[in-house]
This record gives C-alpha cells, structure tokens and sequence, in this order.
C-alpha cells in the first residue's frame, strides 16, 4: 500500500534540529561557537557528531580531550539508545531547538557506555536486530541471512540509504503465510520518572481468538499506569518518534512500520503538559 | 532469577554453573563476576550470548532477559572469551 510505504518513509528521515554547547567548565583556547546539526531520529549520537566533535575540538588543547559524551539538563545521554528515543524521553515538549551539552572530561561510567569507534556502534545496532528477531521469528529470518546482508543493513543506517536499509529489512517484517504477525512483539516502554530502565516482556500481536492485540492492549497488559482510567483524565502521553499512535492501531502494524531500524518499537510514556 | 552459564570453546568452565541472581542485576554486573570467578584480567574480555545468537547490551537487566528467553524457570547464557556468534 502507497500510504504504509510513506510511513517508513517518514519514520526514516524524521530530523531533530539540535544547538550543540560547549559545557562552560571545559578548557578552551578560544571561545566556542554553539554548533548547530540536523540530528536523525533513527540514528545513535556517536554516529552523527563527528562535525561536532571536530568543531569543539579546533578551540580545545589536544590534552584536554578525552571521550566525547552529552548532556541534556544534567541527564547524561545514553548514546546507545536512538536519538528520537532520547528527544521523546527528555525534551519533546520544549522548544526546539534541542540543548545538548558537549563535554570532554569526567566521563560518568555508571551512567553511559564507553563508544572507542564506530565498531561498538555496529556490534550494538546487530545485537539489538539480531534480539528483536529472536523474538520476532525465533531468529531464523537473521540465521539464514548472509553477513554481506547484515552489512548492508548498517551501512544504510550510517549512510543514511533508506532503499538499501529496507531491501534487506522488508525480510525481517515478513512473516510466514499461515500466521497472521510475528511470534512476539519486539517493544520497550521508558519512562523518565522511574528507577527501571525500560520494560521489556513477551507479548503476542494476536489474541488466541485470532484478533490483533492493539497499542492499547500492550500498555494495558505491561504498563497500566500509561493508560487513564476510564473516568479520569489521560495524564501521560504515549510517544513513538514524536507523535501519539492511536491506542487503537494494531501492534503488529506499529512493530512493522514503526519500529527503529533496529526493530524495536521503543515506546515513551512522559507526562502530558498541562497548559 | 536463576541462570545457567555454559562455556564455549576453549573458554575456562566455571566449576559452579547454575547462580541465583537478582532480576536487576545487569550484563556488565554478571561479566565482571565471572572474569573474578575465573580469575581473568578485567582487560580481558568477556562476550555472554542469549539463546546463541545475540549478545545483549551491558546496561541489560538479567530479569528482563529471563523474561523474554529465559525457559524451564532458568537463563541459559553463553558465555565466550571471543566473539562466537557476532
């Protein structure tokens, strides 16, 4: 269908407009000019900021720099999540554009992952593919896949290749012909208010009855507080890459056109502003 | 939560496989208590696969593991000296 094609389509080159600072207690030669860059929603931090690391790096004395990490109001960003993710979590109700902080020292270690080099970026982007397919097909669609086919599916990620991403991706959000969907669904719902990183369970897209389990079934069953009661108001919104899905959208439409390149339909419960 | 851990290749086998361990703890939580256990150098590494075929992000909770590929009421995780399956 034209209009399903225009969601990936959308899904993929969906753009955060972020101002980059240098954080004040960093030593410069010089002052340092904010840095502004288009960032994608699809993409991790450390693979798009090399313009911004070479930039802040020009005022800076070369032992001052060691690993590059950022901030958002004091919350260190884990790279390793995708950039939409963080925006939704954190800041989807501010004004754009998006203030992060840049720093090079005092790396918080309990907080963030270290990322050396391009390397850690891609064994974490196939883990997670290679995770959510175990839930997805029991990992026989990844299995059978050659590794000329896994490379592909991040160099379209770090090219920014949509058709050469999704020639290999459509595989993955095929299904066999006698099931109506995927095994399980592969989600994670983050909240920014509490302790646990995020909720991850099993869940299937079809009910034993043969219906499609929708958005509103999957928080009802693993997260209950996201949704209102009946007579009460909504106090929390539900966001994937910036909008609210109906509760109503069956899951197994959201996991096949919705999900990151990853796979994962990383879900974002935040508190609904009151204005 | 109770985990099993089982060696692969030439990778020294820990004496006692099966471990109760807490739903929060995480992968690099567990790494680091094997590399103790069987006496490696923290520069060493160490890779943990689920079901042979992922290996999850550090930061992960073992009890969120279990949950999703955990079977007969345990974890079974690989655990390698070298990269076994990417």
């Amino acid at each position: 269908m034209t209009d399903d094609k225009d969601v990936l389509r959308d899904v993929w080159f969906g753009r955060i407009p972020t101002c980059f600072t240098l954080y004040q207690d960093e030593i410069t030669e010089r002052e340092a000019e904010p840095y502004y860059l288009l960032l994608p929603r699809i993409s991790y931090l450390t693979l798009v900021t090399d313009k911004v690391k070479k930039h802040f790096q020009k005022v800076m004395r070369q032992e001052e720099v060691s690993e590059i990490w950022f901030e958002y109001e004091g919350t260190p960003l884990k790279w390793h999540y995708p950039i939409g993710l963080l925006f939704d979590l954190h800041a989807s109700n501010t004004a754009l554009p998006w203030s992060i902080t840049v720093h090079f020292k005092n790396f918080p270690e309990k907080d963030l992952l270290h990322c050396h080099s391009k390397d850690v970026i891609e064994a974490h982007f196939m883990a997670c593919i290679k995770e959510a397919d175990a839930l997805k097909h029991k990992s026989q669609v990844i299995n059978e896949m050659q590794k000329k086919d896994h490379k592909q599916l991040w160099m379209g990620l770090q090219n920014d290749k949509f058709e050469q991403f999704w020639a290999i991706n459509r595989k993955l959000m095929e299904y066999p012909p006698e099931e109506s969907g995927f095994r399980y669904i592969p989600f994670r719902i983050y909240q920014a208010t509490t302790e646990r990183p995020f909720i991850q369970k099993l869940f299937r897209p079809i009910a034993s009855g043969g219906q499609l389990h929708t958005l509103g079934d999957l928080l009802k069953d693993v997260c209950p507080s996201a949704i209102a009661p009946e007579d009460g108001e909504q106090k929390t919104q539900v966001m994937i890459h910036g909008i609210e899905p109906m509760l109503e959208t069956p899951i197994q439409w959201l996991s096949e056109h919705m999900s990151y390149p990853d796979n994962f339909l990383h879900i974002s419960i935040i508190p609904r502003p009151t204005d | 939560v109770d985990v099993l851990l089982k060696a692969v290749g030439d990778t020294p086998i820990m004496k006692t496989k099966k471990w109760a361990v807490e739903r929060t703890r995480t992968i690099q939580g567990l790494v680091d208590f094997i590399k103790k256990f069987l006496k490696l150098m923290a520069s060493e590494q160490l890779f943990i696969y689920v079901n042979q075929s992922f290996a999850p992000s550090p930061d992960q909770e073992v009890g969120t593991l279990y949950e999703c590929f955990g079977s007969d009421g345990k974890l079974v995780l690989h655990y390698c000296k070298s990269q076994a399956w990417g």
